[in-house]
């Protein structure tokens, strides 16, 4: 055998190796309908909710929005118990550092949040976002609020960009909720 | 034609890292979106990552002449900002007539032998300190030693006792919601090294490179960019400054991550260098430096 391929042989076998062994994993922890029982356990029935936005309301959200995700305007429901409105639904996405991280976030009709909860994580590491003690920092954040990591978001070192990517994208749900769903 | 045993140790290592990657639990990492740059992000406290690099470089314009540099690293994060990295390393030389020549008593010899060896090379250790996070500061940014030892000349295959202390300032800008990575380092390393068999003379070096590079996210898992390389030597630099010689590489890098591994490919031709040997190059300095450099890194995390 030449040694150039004795040299191709050893770039390429070891993680050939590695390739064939670890399968990519996925982890869906919720999927929609387990996402709306756990923040809306009180809802009988779930309503799309179909938005159409303006130029305009679109700015205004861009304006507060630091994520390039697009807007999960598909995702939107309505949660009904009989005839009463609990609050609103959605499922949204931002990205992680290699896939995306999907999560649904409760907004009740005053435009406060209710929770959110992490229903797929397929990053390397930054997994503790789905800690009930860190989503706990949601509830009760209105479009007012500043929802800043370090402000009034306590980030997760090792996790800081998951950290940040969700509290950009809960901050960007508050606006959508405020342009688009209130009264709704 | 029998494979030298430290040939058969590498692909070993590689199994090894394999075995690892079967065993691994717990998912975290610190991955190289380049092959020649540092992020100056660091691995969580308490994780572990098992790298496996592979350094081919080719071609000395004259002759053939072919190094596969093979290191294995472990990595550990002591806290979330502070880890520590062991690197054991070998290099395989397949060189033949790619030296150039030397006059002496009005006779041309090469100045170093054709050889076709695969050697332990030596170990080095690293720590690294981030001090602004790339996600959270205007400007990521860490600061890197490592020291290191070696007994086989990167070049020529000359066995040495080579001492080495490296510095890095490692810079970091995320822009368009983290998915377009810009770095660049800067990394001055002393060097001081004696021949084995070439008497108790101790040499120093002081060699300053600078890398860069940029990388895009271009689907979920997959980075793909472009990566810099500047390197330039300044031998006995403690009596005069002088830049021996210098080249700049600049090549593609594409990047995969998954769940608990990822790999790291940058291809590096050498765009231009100096001094040049005419007979070689008009462009290339390839007396220190080859004409390719092909990088892959994997790396585990646990």
């Amino acid at each position: 055998m030449r040694p150039v391929d004795r040299v191709l042989l050893l770039l390429v076998a070891p993680p050939a190796l590695v390739l064939t062994a670890m399968p990519a994993r996925s982890a869906q922890y919720l999927s929609t309908e387990e996402a709306q029982r756990a923040l809306f356990a009180d809802a009988n029935r779930f309503e799309p909710v179909p938005v159409a936005l303006s130029e305009g309301d679109r700015d205004a959200i861009a304006e507060v929005s630091g994520t390039r995700t697009p807007l999960p305007l598909g995702r939107i429901w309505r949660a009904m118990r009989d005839d009463q409105m609990l609050g609103h639904l959605i499922v949204d996405e931002v990205y992680g550092k290699h896939e995306f991280i999907t999560y649904a976030a409760a907004i009740d009709a005053s435009g406060a949040v209710l929770g959110i909860e992490i229903m797929d994580y397929r990053e390397t590491h930054g997994g503790q976002v789905r800690e009930s003690s860190w989503r706990e920092q949601f509830r009760g954040k209105r479009r007012s609020d500043a929802l800043e990591l370090d402000a009034d978001i306590v980030n997760i070192s090792g996790a800081t960009m998951s950290c940040k990517h969700v509290t950009e994208g809960v901050r960007r749900l508050l606006a959508l909720h405020d342009v688009a769903l209130k009264g709704r | 034609m029998r494979w030298p045993r430290a040939l058969e140790t590498g692909i070993a290592c590689g199994i090894v890292l394999a075995c690892v990657a079967i065993g691994a639990r717990r998912a975290r990492a610190d991955e190289n979106y380049f092959g020649y740059s540092y992020g100056s992000e660091t691995l969580p406290k308490g994780a572990f990552e098992a790298y496996s690099w592979m350094t081919w470089r080719t071609s000395k314009g004259q002759g053939s002449y072919n190094a596969l540099d093979l290191r294995q690293e472990i990595e550990y994060g002591i806290t979330d900002r502070l880890q520590a990295s062991f690197y054991l390393n070998e290099r395989y030389l397949s060189i033949d007539g790619a030296a150039p020549f030397e006059e002496e008593d009005g006779v041309e010899t090469p100045e170093y032998p054709d050889r076709n060896e695969f050697e332990f090379q030596g170990v080095q250790a690293s720590l690294k300190y981030n001090v602004l996070s790339p996600y959270k500061d205007p400007l990521g940014f860490a600061v890197y030693v490592e020291p290191g030892w070696s007994r086989v000349f990167k070049i020529t295959g000359e066995k040495q006792n080579e001492w080495s202390l490296e510095f890095k300032g490692i810079f970091q800008k995320n822009f368009l919601d983290d998915q377009l990575i810009a770095v660049l380092n800067i990394t001055p390393e002393l060097e001081v090294r004696k021949f084995i068999g070439g008497g108790n003379k101790w040499e120093t070096e002081l060699a300053l490179e600078a890398t860069g590079g940029l990388i895009y996210r271009i689907a979920p898992k997959w980075f793909a960019g472009v990566e810099v390389r500047y390197h330039s030597e300044y031998p006995d630099f403690v009596h005069e400054l002088t830049r021996e010689h210098w080249a700049t590489f600049v090549g593609p890098v594409i990047h995969y991550g998954a769940e608990k591994w990822w790999a790291t490919l940058t291809v590096l031709p050498q765009v231009y260098g100096a001094p040049q040997d005419d007979s070689r190059s008009t462009t290339l300095h390839l007396e220190e430096h080859e004409k390719l450099e092909v990088r892959l890194k994997t790396g585990i995390n646990f």
